[in-house]
C-alpha cells in the first residue's frame, strides 16, 4: 500500500518549518480553528496534483510564509536572500525509481515529491531591480512553482504516484462545487485511457444527435444549423453527475451531499485499477446529523485499504475512532504531537466512553475537571468570586468528566503538557483516593485537590459545612423530612442552580477549590 | 550471472538478440547510444509484447547518466543546468570547472566520472542493482573514454550483463577524454581483455553469422577489409565496380539504391548519405558506395586493409548493408559526371 510517511512544510503559508508525521492507516488533525489544519490537506493535495494552474490559483502571496517575507523585507532585500517555500511528501518504501533518491531537503535516500516555490532565476535582472527599487516592493509575481521527485524528476499531474482525492465539505451547496467534486470524483476512479475513450464517444454522442433527432430542424434552419456544444465548457465532465436512488447528487440536501461524498470517496477499492491511496477529508462532520455521524465514523473506521488524513473539529469524530490516532496541530513552528504514545486502556475508555469533550480538552491550555454537575455549574462563579476575573479571560475552561475518570484525562494532559486542576471528593479517604491514586501523574503540570478532611467527603458537604446560614435558610421551604445537608445531596444538580442564584459575596468558596484556583491560574 | 560481451557480425541481429533476451518477468535496462537506436528498440520492443512492458526501461545512453545516474543523487547539492554535447573544458581548470561550462552544463564526456569524483559511484550500482535484474547494452563498441570506464564499473552490478557490439563497426565514441581509454580499440584482443578483467565473457558464435549479407558480400569483406564475417545465407549475389558512365547514370537516378559517401554524402541527390551514418540501418537492398580518391586508389591496388582503422571501420559499415547487390564507383566518376 503506498501511503505518506510524513510531511515536511517550510515557509508555506502559516508554517516557518513544521514536520508531521503520518501513520498508514488512519490520521487525525486537529487543532483551534486557524491552526493549520486545512492547510496542511491543501498542501498534500497540491504536491500530489502536481499541477501548476492549481498554484497559481492561490497565488504566491498567499502561499508564501508573511513572517519570513516580512523579516526578509527588513533585510537588505539580497536576492540570494530571497524566501523559498516547499512542501515535501516522504513516502513509505514503495520501490519506483522516479521518486528514489537524495533531492529533498535533508539530502538523504528516500522515495518521496517535492514542491517548490522560488523565485524564477530567469528574470534575475528583474527582480534584482525590484529589490534595489525604492519602493521595498516584493517580486512575488516573479516567482515559480517546480514540482520534482526525490530523484530529480519534474513531474505533473499526468503522473499519479499517489492516487488521491480531497474532499471538503465545507465547499458544498452550490451548483459549482458540485459540479468540481463530481469531477475529481471522476478523474480519480476513471482511468487515464477510459477517460480519453469516455471524451470521445460523448463527442460522437453529441455529434449523431446533431445530425439525426436536430436534421429536420437544420433542414428547416437554412443558412444556420444548431448544434450540441462541445468545447471546455460543455464536455463529459461537465455534464456528469453521481445518482443516488435515481437523484442526482445536486438535488440532496447539504447533509446527504456531505455524506455521499465521504461514501463514496471511501469505498472499497474494486480491484487494483480503481484503487485510491489516499483520502484527504476536510470536516467530515460538516451538516451531519448525529445519526449520520454515527454513520461516517463506521464508514471510516472500515476503510483501512487506504491512508485517511482527516481534519476534524468532531469530539466524536476524533474520540470514536481512537484518540491514538490524534495529530494535534498547536503552533506553526513547532511540530504538532501525536497521541501515538496513550495507553490503550485510555484510548479504549474514549471510544466507548458516553459523550464527552476530549477534543475540546486536548485543544485546551489550562482545564479545571471535576466529577458532576453540581461542581460544573458553580465553577465558573467560584472562579470570580477568588480571582475577580472570569476564567475566559484566563483561558482557563472546565469540563465535567461525570465520574471519577480523571485519570483517562490525565493520561493526556501528560503527553500535551494540558495544565490540569483535578477537584474531587476524597470519598472518606483523602490519602488513597486523593493522594495515592494519582501517584503516576506527579508531574508539574497536573494537581489532585480535595478537601483533606476524611469527613468532609463530598462537594456538597463543604459547601454547607462552609455556608451553613446561608444554606439552611435558602433551603429552608424545600424539604420536609431531609436535613437540609441531606436535601442538597439528594438534589445536588437543582441545588448548585439555586446557590448559584442567590449567591452573596460573604459566601465561602471552600479552601481547596479556592487552592486549586489560584493554581490553576498562576 | 550471466555477464557477456557479445562480439557480433553486420546483419546478424543485435538488436533482436537484444529484444528477445527480455522477458515479462525480470526487470530490464536497455541502453543504447543514439536516439536512433533508442526508436528502434522501442519498436522492436513494443511489436513483440504489443507495447512497451512495464519491466521494460530504453534509455538512450546519456539520458540514462543524467537522469538516472546523475540527477537523483546530485542535483540538489552540485546542481546542473543540463548537457554540453559540443565543447570540452580547458585542460589548465580545476574544481568543477572542469566538469561544468558557464552556464552549468555538465559536460557531457566528463558526466561519467563528475559521478566518480562525487563518490556517488557506489550509489549508482546500489540504484542499478535495486531497480534491474539486467542490463543489456547495444552498440557497446561505441563506449569510450570515461563511459568505458562507468561501463566497467555497471560490470561489477550484481545483475545480468549483455552488452552486445561489433567491435569493426566502432566508427565513433560516446566520449573523449585526453589519454583515457585511448588505446581501448587498439585491436581486437587488448579490446577483448578489458572486458574480461572485469568478469565478462567473450562470446564471438552467437552472432558470428549475418542474415542480412549474402555469401558473396562476407567473402568480399573478408578479402578486401579483412574483417572475420560470415553468414547463414547460400545465395550468391553481384558486386560490381562500376565505370560506365551511363550505369553510374542509373545508380545516382535510382531512388531504391542508396549511395554512400566518404564524407558529405547530403550534399549529393537522391538517397545519399555517409558511410558511417548508415549504421543500424537494415532496409537496403541494393548499395552503391562510393570510394573517394584514397580508397579508390588501396582499393584498385588490393590495398584496403591499409585503411586507418576508424575509415576502415566505416567502409565495412558501407558495404554491409546491402542485402542484394554491391556497387561500387569512385566519387571522381560521379563528381566529373554531375559538373561536367
Amino acid at each position: 500500500m503506498k501511503n505518506i510517511k510524513r510531511v515536511k512544510l517550510k515557509n508555506f503559508k502559516k508554517f516557518t518549518e513544521i514536520q508531521i508525521p503520518l501513520s498508514n492507516k488512519l490520521n487525525i488533525l486537529v487543532g483551534e480553528n486557524e491552526s493549520g489544519k486545512s492547510s496542511v490537506l491543501s498542501a498534500i493535495s497540491l504536491v500530489l496534483a502536481g499541477s501548476r494552474g492549481q498554484v497559481e490559483k492561490i497565488g504566491y502571496e498567499r502561499l508564501l510564509n508573511h513572517e519570513v517575507v516580512e523579516a526578509f523585507q527588513q533585510s537588505d532585500r539580497r536576492f540570494e536572500d530571497l524566501p523559498v517555500a516547499y512542501v515535501e511528501l516522504w513516502f513509505n518504501d514503495f520501490r519506483e525509481y522516479e521518486v528514489d533518491g537524495r533531492n529533498n531537503s535533508e539530502g538523504v535516500d528516500a522515495y518521496g515529491l517535492r514542491m517548490e516555490i522560488c523565485p524564477n532565476d530567469e528574470f534575475g535582472p528583474t527582480i534584482r531591480q525590484i529589490l534595489q527599487g525604492a519602493e521595498r516592493n516584493f517580486p512575488f509575481e516573479f516567482y515559480q512553482v517546480r514540482f520534482i521527485t526525490f530523484a530529480g524528476h519534474a513531474y505533473s499531474g499526468y503522473k499519479k504516484y499517489v492516487r488521491h482525492i480531497m474532499i471538503d465539505t465545507s465547499r458544498i451547496g452550490n451548483d459549482y462545487a458540485v459540479r468540481e467534486y463530481v469531477g475529481d470524483m471522476y478523474d480519480s476512479f476513471a482511468e487515464p485511457l477510459e477517460k480519453i475513450i469516455h471524451q470521445n464517444e460523448y463527442r460522437k454522442l453529441k455529434e449523431g444527435f446533431n445530425l439525426g433527432p436536430l436534421k429536420d430542424l437544420n433542414d428547416r434552419a437554412e443558412k444556420y444549423s444548431f448544434a450540441l456544444k462541445s468545447d471546455s465548457k460543455s464536455n463529459i465532465k461537465t455534464d456528469l453527475t453521481l445518482i443516488e436512488d435515481s437523484i442526482g447528487i445536486e438535488n440532496k440536501g447539504s447533509g446527504r451531499q456531505c455524506f455521499i461524498k465521504t461514501e463514496f470517496a471511501l469505498q472499497r477499492a474494486k480491484g487494483v485499477q480503481q484503487r485510491i491511496d489516499l483520502a484527504l477529508i476536510e470536516e467530515p462532520e460538516n451538516h451531519l446529523s448525529h445519526v449520520n455521524m454515527k454513520r461516517l465514523i463506521g464508514l471510516i473506521a472500515d476503510a483501512d485499504d487506504k491512508q485517511l488524513i482527516i481534519a476534524t473539529h468532531s469530539n466524536m469524530i476524533s474520540s470514536r475512532l481512537d484518540l491514538r490516532n490524534t495529530i494535534y496541530m498547536h503552533s506553526a513552528d513547532k511540530n504538532p504531537i501525536t497521541l501515538a504514545d496513550l495507553p490503550e486502556d485510555t484510548a479504549e475508555f474514549f471510544v466507548k466512553a458516553p459523550y464527552h469533550a476530549i477534543l475540546d480538552y486536548v485543544l485546551s491550555k489550562k482545564v479545571i475537571l471535576v466529577e458532576g454537575d453540581s461542581e460544573y455549574i458553580l465553577m465558573a462563579k467560584f472562579y470570580e468570586m477568588v480571582k475577580a476575573r472570569t476564567m475566559e479571560e484566563d483561558h482557563v475552561h472546565v469540563y465535567s468528566v461525570g465520574g471519577t475518570s480523571f485519570k483517562r484525562y490525565l493520561d493526556i494532559a501528560k503527553l500535551l503538557d494540558i495544565r490540569t486542576a483535578v477537584i474531587r471528593d476524597n470519598d472518606k479517604d483523602f490519602q488513597r483516593n486523593c493522594v495515592d491514586l494519582y501517584e503516576d501523574y506527579n508531574i508539574d503540570h497536573v494537581r489532585v485537590f480535595s478537601d483533606p478532611d476524611d469527613v468532609r467527603n463530598t462537594f456538597e458537604k463543604c459547601i454547607y459545612q462552609d455556608n451553613d446560614d446561608f444554606c439552611n435558610l435558602l433551603f429552608a421551604g424545600s424539604r420536609r423530612k431531609l436535613t437540609v445537608q441531606e436535601y442538597m445531596l439528594k438534589n445536588k444538580a437543582e441545588a448548585a442552580l439555586k446557590i448559584l442564584e442567590q449567591m452573596q459575596d460573604e459566601f465561602v468558596v471552600p479552601q481547596y477549590i479556592r487552592e486549586a484556583v489560584e493554581w490553576i491560574s498562576a | 550471472m550471466d555477464k557477456r560481451l557479445i562480439l557480433s557480425v553486420a546483419g546478424s541481429g543485435k538488436t533482436s538478440y537484444i529484444v528477445n533476451y527480455t522477458d515479462e518477468e525480470r526487470r530490464f535496462l536497455i541502453l543504447t547510444y543514439t536516439t536512433n537506436n533508442v526508436t528502434n528498440l522501442r519498436r522492436k520492443v513494443a511489436r513483440k509484447y504489443g507495447c512497451i512492458p512495464n519491466n521494460i526501461e530504453i534509455y538512450s545512453y546519456f539520458s540514462f547518466v543524467y537522469s538516472f545516474c546523475f540527477k537523483p543523487f546530485l542535483l540538489n547539492t552540485v546542481g546542473a543546468n543540463g548537457i554540453n554535447f559540443k565543447d570540452t573544458a580547458h585542460f589548465q581548470l580545476k574544481g568543477d570547472a572542469r566538469y561544468f561550462d558557464r552556464f552549468k552544463r555538465v559536460y557531457s564526456y566528463r558526466l561519467a566520472k563528475l559521478l566518480e569524483v562525487k563518490r556517488v559511484m557506489d550509489a549508482v550500482k546500489a540504484r542499478v542493482e535495486k531497480y534491474f535484474d539486467a542490463v543489456l547494452i547495444d552498440e557497446v563498441q561505441d563506449f569510450a573514454g570515461n563511459d568505458f570506464t562507468l561501463l566497467e564499473r555497471i560490470a561489477e552490478c550484481n545483475v545480468d550483463l549483455i552488452l552486445v557490439g561489433d567491435f569493426f563497426q566502432h566508427t565513433y565514441d560516446t566520449s573523449r577524454d585526453g589519454n583515457l581509454n585511448k588505446n581501448l580499440h587498439a585491436n581486437l584482443a587488448g579490446y577483448k581483455q578489458r572486458f574480461e578483467a572485469v568478469g565478462v565473457t567473450i562470446d564471438q558464435e552467437t552472432l558470428g553469422n549475418s542474415y542480412r549479407c549474402s555469401r558473396t558480400v562476407c567473402t568480399f569483406i573478408r578479402h578486401h577489409l579483412g574483417v572475420a564475417i560470415d553468414t547463414h545465407r547460400q545465395d550468391e549475389t553481384r558486386i560490381e565496380y562500376v565505370t560506365d558512365d551511363g550505369a553510374i547514370r542509373y545508380l545516382l537516378g535510382n531512388k531504391g539504391v542508396i549511395k554512400l559517401f566518404y564524407e558529405n554524402g547530403k550534399t549529393y541527390p537522391l538517397n545519399s548519405k555517409n558511410w558511417g551514418d548508415s549504421k543500424g540501418e537494415d532496409h537496403h537492398d541494393d548499395v552503391c558506395v562510393v570510394l573517394n580518391k584514397n580508397t579508390d586508389k588501396l582499393y584498385r591496388e588490393g590495398r584496403l586493409p591499409e585503411l586507418p582503422s576508424r575509415t576502415k571501420n566505416k567502409l565495412y559499415v558501407a558495404m554491409s548493408r546491402a542485402r542484394n547487390d554491391l556497387y561500387l564507383v569512385s566519387e571522381a566518376a560521379i563528381k566529373r559526371l554531375i559538373t561536367g
